[in-house]
C-alpha cells in the first residue's frame, strides 16, 4: 500500500474545534492515518487522541497515510491545519 | 457539505437538562454540526432526573436511517435506557458504556465522518483511555 507524509508549522493552537473538523476530515479517507506532534502520536480520526496531542502554535506537525488514498488524506489534512488553526476555538 | 447517506444519530440522557444541553451543544460544534444530536435530559417537569417519554421521543428524532447511539451519564438513566431497549429489540440503537462529555464528542465527530453504527459506538467507548494531558 502506498503511504504519504508531510509536515506543516502551525499557525494557530490546535482547539477542540479545529481538532474536530481534522477528526472528520480523516474519518472520511479509507486510509490509516496518524499525527505527529513532537513525543506524541495520534490516531487521526480519532478527535480525542488528536486533541490529547496538545499541539499548540509554532510546533511542527506531521501527518502520514497509508491505504488506497493515501496522498489525497494527507493532502487534505494539512490543508485543514493550516486553515483551521488560524481561526482558533 | 450535503450529506447524502444517512448518519448515526446520537442521544444524550442526563439526569440535568442541562447538562445533556450543554454537551449536546459542545459536541455538536466540535464535529461541525452536521449530526442530529439530541438531548434528552431531566424530568418531563423540568427537575432532575431521566424520563422515559423523553429518551424515547429523542430516539425517534435522532433516527435517520443509520441507527442511533444514546449516552446515558449516570445511575438510573443508564437504567432507563436499558429498560426502554429491551422493549425495543429490533430497533438499530445501540448503548454506549462511556463518559458523558468525552464519549459524546467522539461519536459525534465519528458520526460525522460517515461511520457505521457500530464504530461510532466503538469510538465513544474508546473515550475511556483517552488522555488530556
Amino acid at each position: 500500500m502506498p503511504a504519504s507524509s508531510e509536515s506543516i508549522t502551525l499557525t494557530g493552537d490546535l482547539h477542540a474545534r479545529p481538532a474536530g473538523a481534522f477528526a472528520v476530515a480523516a474519518g472520511r479517507f479509507a486510509s490509516a492515518v496518524s499525527v505527529t506532534a513532537g513525543a506524541k502520536t495520534a490516531d487521526a480520526k480519532s478527535v480525542l487522541g488528536v486533541m490529547g496531542l496538545g499541539a499548540t502554535t509554532g510546533q511542527r506537525v506531521t501527518v502520514t497515510a497509508d491505504g488506497p488514498d493515501a496522498a489525497d488524506a494527507v493532502a487534505a489534512l494539512i490543508a485543514i491545519l493550516g486553515e483551521a488553526t488560524r481561526v482558533g476555538g | 457539505m450535503p450529506q447524502v447517506a444517512p448518519q448515526v444519530g446520537i442521544v444524550l440522557v442526563s439526569h440535568s437538562s442541562q447538562l445533556a444541553e450543554g454537551v449536546a451543544e459542545l459536541a455538536a460544534q466540535v464535529s461541525g454540526g452536521t449530526v442530529t444530536i439530541v438531548a434528552a435530559g431531566g424530568m418531563d417537569d423540568g427537575g432532575l432526573g431521566t424520563s422515559a417519554t423523553k429518551v424515547t421521543a429523542a430516539l425517534e428524532r435522532a433516527e435517520s436511517g443509520a441507527g442511533v447511539v444514546v449516552l446515558p451519564d449516570l445511575g438510573s438513566a443508564v437504567l432507563t435506557v436499558r429498560a426502554l431497549l429491551a422493549e425495543l429489540p429490533d430497533a438499530a440503537v445501540t448503548i454506549a458504556d462511556a463518559p458523558f462529555v468525552e464519549g459524546a464528542v467522539a461519536a459525534t465527530v465519528t458520526a460525522a465522518a460517515g461511520a457505521d453504527l457500530t464504530a461510532v459506538a466503538k469510538a465513544a467507548e474508546e473515550a475511556w483511555h483517552a488522555r488530556k494531558l
